[in-house]
């Protein structure tokens, strides 16, 4: 099991693993951008003393070949061998590193990782994301240092120059040239090294546009297969580029995670555990590309017109064996294929949208309950045990409304509950720390481990007498559900909503009643118009989220 | 004018059924070639198409689904193109490879003549509303259309050692050789639904998939139009 590094969290190498010869993986992605990832062999100085030990996409290896750059591998955007035994004792540090080549800046980085896989199996991990930076250029991911022996540490420090800026900083110098080709790394010139399971080697070629990774939901990465490098350093996309697989023993250990190499991973596109043996096709109308290795031509329309990029997009399979040809590569035949597109998202998350309108959640991780507005289970798998909640919440409510209660139930247990309802769109919100109000009925799910406490809103005009949200505060994820596409407005000093189409809104901003009088308001019978609505103030920052539905 | 709307124009026909966006099918008939579809599910067609409502085949077939109205499905035989849609509901096409499907009876779109089907009531299961689950199992090497209220998800069943349990309301279809039962959670103390359909679920074992929609309306609105 692999151990998860925070910013700043040091250990032995030792203590991670018994081996020495290690794999080193960074996953990196932002829309629109490329990457350097290099390394730095460092002295006791932290200089760069000797450039042969500068490890970049112009200079795959070093003299003893002690570090080597893999290219872009199953999932990682950049890969390296290090043999620390190897190592010359000059070299005290290396230092790897992410640069932003072109213009750009950190903050737009989706979620990353660096990762040490050793003996084919990842023993610790240094997850980031863009959030964490901001106008930076480059980052310094992690080092691997030596302080009596080899320890691991996540760094995770931005840095504002680019590449040459932070070549600068350690030393050494630039040339003026900067090569564009990227050198395939020599193949099988690592006899010895043991690579991370996954029989997935890397695909023939992939036609799947990479699609971005929207920050927020970083997914468990594939075990990297020990396949073909593919000749590039940073994530180009590949359309149809064939790149040589090789052929390998598909390894015991299922990995329904592989990934094509090269591909910025979208993090919320789900991965479908498949069913072995399964054939893997598709059906028309589905956007091509969708495997990985069938070598459509990307740019297909999405199959049913959705503007965003289909959940179901680009997944890969699982495992496919080397060698056998994939079946199904036009109009997949058969029920699975058609069915293929809609499979569960596997995910190790404990919230996971399976799709726009369908959150499962995963009891077993985090091991708290979950609440959630009854009826809202669609499906569960495992033990899952549902309870009756409501009688001091629902009693709260109960206690100063008419008829407008929420009632609730408490999923608890070991399992994945599946919650939708009535179609309409589902928004993970994650909260740390902070407070939303959400009106009452627009509240799908939410962790037990909030505190949430019921607000009345009262005035004349509002529908049943009085509008209720709930407050949420604390730490854990709130589940919104929106019937369409929601708005999200800052507050501003004119900002109103309808009450029946206001979602919710961050709990900092005021609300406050406003009717319009207008002269000949009731100058017809029958007259609805919007004469009373709610307005918003808060301090820059704040924001209300209204749905195109008044309920 | 033209220009904004030639994007949804139709596109060459490339396969017996199509979407058409992701609520519409498009099937390209041919005579001999004919299809069972729901009763009221057309919205268009181009080129000769007849339907005949209540076909005495599908009343031998799916005598027991009879109610008053009579069967829901229509045969529709001619050449030509075929637009069906069910109330903005997602459509799934599937083209069955000689392996099968059980589908809910309001999911089901159409599919093709030729294929064998029969209707079937799951049991030991009664709906509040009081219309048993009725479901239809379709076989063989051919096309069936589906809908979802919603983009559906499909589920493995065999993964995990537990059953997989189902809100009747919200399963589209399943595979046939899964095993069902029914499930009634009452429990003295903890009481889910109360009333509000949570109090049975559909309990799936054994090897093959489930197709759930992300929705809890189950409402039969081809039906209701009559």
């Amino acid at each position: 099991m692999a151990r998860e590094f925070q910013r700043g969290h040091k250990a032995k190498i030792s203590d991670l693993t018994q081996g020495t010869d290690l794999y080193v993986g960074v996953q990196i992605a932002a829309p629109g951008l490329t990457f350097d990832i290099s390394c730095f062999g460092l002295d006791a100085n932290e200089q760069l003393s000797d450039d042969r030990y500068f490890i970049f996409f112009n200079q795959p290896k070093s003299p003893e070949e002690s570090v080597q750059l893999l290219g872009a591998q199953s999932g990682d955007t950049e890969s390296f061998r290090v043999t620390l035994d190897r190592i010359p004792a000059n070299i005290q540090r290396l230092s790897f590193t992410a640069t932003i080549d072109g213009a750009g800046q950190m903050s737009q980085v989706g979620p990353g990782y660096i990762r040490i896989v050793a003996g084919g199996e990842e023993v610790v991990r240094y997850a980031f994301t863009g959030s964490e930076f901001t106008t930076e250029r480059a980052v310094m991911l992690g080092d691997f240092y030596l302080k009596d022996v080899w320890r691991f540490a996540a760094v995770g420090q931005g840095f504002d120059g680019g590449l040459d800026a932070l070549l600068k900083n350690f030393g050494g110098e630039v040339a003026e040239e900067e090569p564009a080709a990227a050198q395939p790394p020599a193949q099988g010139a690592v006899p010895s090294f043991a690579p991370p399971p996954g029989g997935a080697a890397p695909p023939p070629a992939f036609g799947a546009p990479p699609a971005p990774p929207a920050p927020g939901a970083p997914q468990p990465p594939p075990p990297p297969s020990f396949g073909a490098p593919p000749p590039a350093p940073a994530p180009h996309p590949m359309h149809g580029a064939p790149t040589v697989a090789a052929p390998m023993p598909p390894a015991p250990a299922p990995s329904p995670y592989a990934q094509p190499p090269g591909q910025p991973q979208a993090p919320q596109q789900p991965q479908f555990g498949q069913v072995p043996g399964q054939a893997p096709g598709q059906f028309p109308g589905q956007p091509p590309g969708q495997f990985p290795g069938q070598g459509q031509p990307p740019g297909a329309p999405s199959p049913y017109g959705q503007p965003t990029p289909p959940p179901y997009g680009g997944q890969p399979q699982g495992a496919p064996p080397p060698g056998m040809p994939q079946a199904g590569q036009q109009a997949g035949a058969g029920l699975l294929a058609a069915l293929q597109p809609y499979k569960e998202a596997a995910t190790g998350q404990r919230w996971t949208p399976q799709n726009q309108q369908l959150m499962r959640v995963d009891l077993a991780m985090g091991g708290a309950p979950v609440l959630a507005r009854q009826g809202s289970m669609v499906m569960y798998q495992g033990k899952v045990d549902f309870g009756y909640k409501g009688a001091g919440f629902a009693g709260r409510i109960v206690g100063n409304a008419t008829g407008q209660e929420m009632q609730l139930m408490r999923c608890s247990g070991r399992g994945q509950v599946f919650l939708a309802e009535e179609a309409s769109h589902l928004h993970p919100i994650e909260l740390q720390g902070d407070a939303i109000c959400v009106s009452a009925e627009n509240v799908l799910a939410f962790d037990e481990s909030l505190q949430y406490e019921v607000r009345r809103i009262e005035g004349h005009g509002i529908p049943g007498g009085a509008l209720f949200t709930m407050q949420f505060q604390g730490t854990g994820t709130i589940v919104v559900k929106t019937h369409g596409v929601p708005v999200v407005l800052p507050v501003t000093p004119t900002t109103f909503a309808d009450c029946n189409a206001v979602v919710a809104w961050s709990a900092a901003s005021q609300v406050i009643l406003s009717s319009q009088v207008r002269l000949r308001r009731n100058a017809y019978p029958g007259h609805s118009g919007e004469t009373v609505n709610l307005q918003f103030r808060g301090a820059p920052g704040n924001f209300i989220v209204v749905q195109p539905y008044e309920v | 004018m033209n220009q904004q709307l030639a994007g949804f124009a139709p596109s060459p026909v490339s396969a017996r059924m199509e979407n058409h966006g992701r609520t519409m099918l498009k099937v390209a008939m041919a005579s001999g070639q004919d299809l069972y579809a729901r009763t009221g599910s057309m919205v268009a067609y181009e080129g000769f198409v007849q339907y005949e409502p209540n076909p005495p085949a599908v009343r031998q077939i799916a005598g027991q689904w009879v109610t008053g109205e009579g069967t829901p499905i229509m045969k529709c035989a001619g050449d030509g193109l075929l637009y069906l849609a069910d109330y903005g509901a997602d459509v799934v096409v599937i083209n069955l490879n000689n392996d099968s499907i059980s589908v809910n009876g309001t999911n089901l779109l159409a599919f093709d003549a030729h294929l064998q089907w029969g209707v079937e009531k799951v049991k030991g299961l009664a709906k509040f509303a009081g219309q048993g689950l009725w479901n239809v199992t379709v076989g063989g090497t051919g096309w069936v259309a589906l809908t979802s209220r919603g983009t559906p998800i499909v589920v493995d069943c065999g993964r995990g050692d537990d059953e997989t349990y189902v809100d009747p309301d919200a399963l589209v279809a399943w595979s046939p050789g899964l095993k069902v039962k029914g499930k009634r959670s009452f429990k003295a103390s903890s009481l889910i639904g109360r009333g509000s359909g949570e109090a049975y679920q559909m309990a799936f074992s054994g090897q093959g998939l489930v197709v759930v929609q992300p929705s809890e309306d189950s409402t039969d609105r081809l039906r209701i139009r009559g």
